[in-house]
């Protein structure tokens, strides 16, 4: 049996060696500026679902931190490839990135401020409890 | 740009490491566990950045986010009461059908998201391919002329002063602003969190509705340092 297990797995192989996996497995060993994207884009789309899902404002808060840095990886991905193919000013998406997480410090203060004011009102943080602008 | 060797390797397990550590940000029960996922989400997208070359932005991401931003989280999670969350008694999402729609939503964005960008990357490559060659032959000479550390097990990079070069070359008035932002934030957050006695301290309530709460709680009334009219 094992015997016929052999020739079966060399089959299989060859069969990869060719085919559209194999064309997949050989890009998955070289990661570029494509894969890197994606990862940015996967980390925004869970970002936005905890945002749209959750009840609880802290995770919200957590989620927008997600997105933000979602962003910030498609900034230095993009500033590295523009390095590499002789750009423009290339450091300016590490730039960019710096003022990002400065403007995502100054938010998590100031809604974390105001987080802790609401439950001291409220006595909660679940968004739909929270529901004083509603007329 | 494209990584080779170790380097990819690194890049599946710290990209996977990320996504994993991002979905179970928005999907743990404990807001605690929430806070700690997101942790380990953003280590790995800071060494997603080192697999990029920007070591700077890496140090910064985890000084700012992990040992500051992170930090005020979990003292905010614990001045809050999130008991009842922790402890199944109430739902941690929306209404289901809130839930569906939003999770379709990200579905079909998902979906144009990830097709839109290998179709764009393709043409993205063909117009730079002997550039992103020639980039990769230039990096490997250049990385020989760095120079060495003090271990001399690695090499130098000059990016970090690149950056500082550029942040006051380009960018010094959004830099500057930055500041007047942060100082915002600073004054903004503590004015927030004050409570009613500390306000009335600093006679910083309204004569009403101290008046008013000062009927509930003594107290108040004694702190503050005008007399009541």
């Amino acid at each position: 049996m094992f015997t016929l297990f052999i020739p079966a797995l060399v089959l299989l192989f060859q069969e990869a060696n060719a085919g559209p996996f194999a064309v997949a497995w050989q890009k998955a060993q070289h990661p570029d500026l494509s894969k890197f994207l994606v990862i940015g884009a996967l980390l925004f789309i869970i970002g936005v679902a905890g945002v749209l899902t959750r009840r609880n404002i802290i995770v919200i808060f957590m989620s927008i931190e997600l997105i933000l840095n979602a962003a910030n990886l498609n900034f230095v991905a993009m500033s590295r490839y523009l390095q590499d193919t002789g750009n423009v000013n290339a450091v300016a998406g590490q730039i960019f990135t710096v003022f990002v997480i400065v403007v995502a410090a100054a938010e998590a203060a100031i809604g974390l401020g105001i987080v802790i004011a609401l439950y001291r009102n409220k006595e909660t943080i679940l968004i739909d409890e929270i529901d004083i602008l509603k007329w | 740009m494209t990584l080779t060797g170790w380097e990819s390797v690194f890049f599946w397990i710290f990209s996977i490491a990320a996504i994993f550590a991002g979905l179970l940000t928005v999907m743990a029960r404990n807001t605690i566990h929430s806070a700690l996922f997101l942790i380990s989400s953003l280590v790995s997208v800071a060494a997603l950045f080192i697999l990029l070359q920007a070591e700077f932005i890496a140090g910064v991401q985890i000084l700012v986010y992990v040992g500051g931003v992170m930090v005020l989280f979990l003292f905010v999670i614990m001045l809050v009461n999130v008991g009842s969350e922790e402890r199944g008694n109430e739902e941690i999402f929306n209404r289901p059908r809130q839930v569906t729609a939003s999770v379709i939503f990200c579905a079909l964005l998902v979906a144009v998201l990830i097709g839109a960008l290998n179709t764009g990357y393709a043409g993205f490559e063909r117009r730079d391919e002997s550039k992103i060659h020639e980039a990769a032959e230039g990096r490997r000479t250049r990385d020989q002329d760095l120079a060495k550390s003090a271990t001399g097990s690695s090499r130098i990079t000059n990016d970090t002063s690149r950056i500082g070069n550029s942040l006051y070359r380009f960018a010094s008035l959004p830099f500057e602003i930055a500041s007047v932002l942060l100082l915002v934030a600073i004054i903004g957050s503590v004015m927030l969190a004050r409570t009613l006695k500390q306000e009335a301290s600093v006679d910083d309530v309204d004569p009403d509705v101290l008046r008013a709460e000062a009927a509930v709680d003594p107290e108040l009334a004694e702190v503050q340092t005008k007399p009541l009219a």
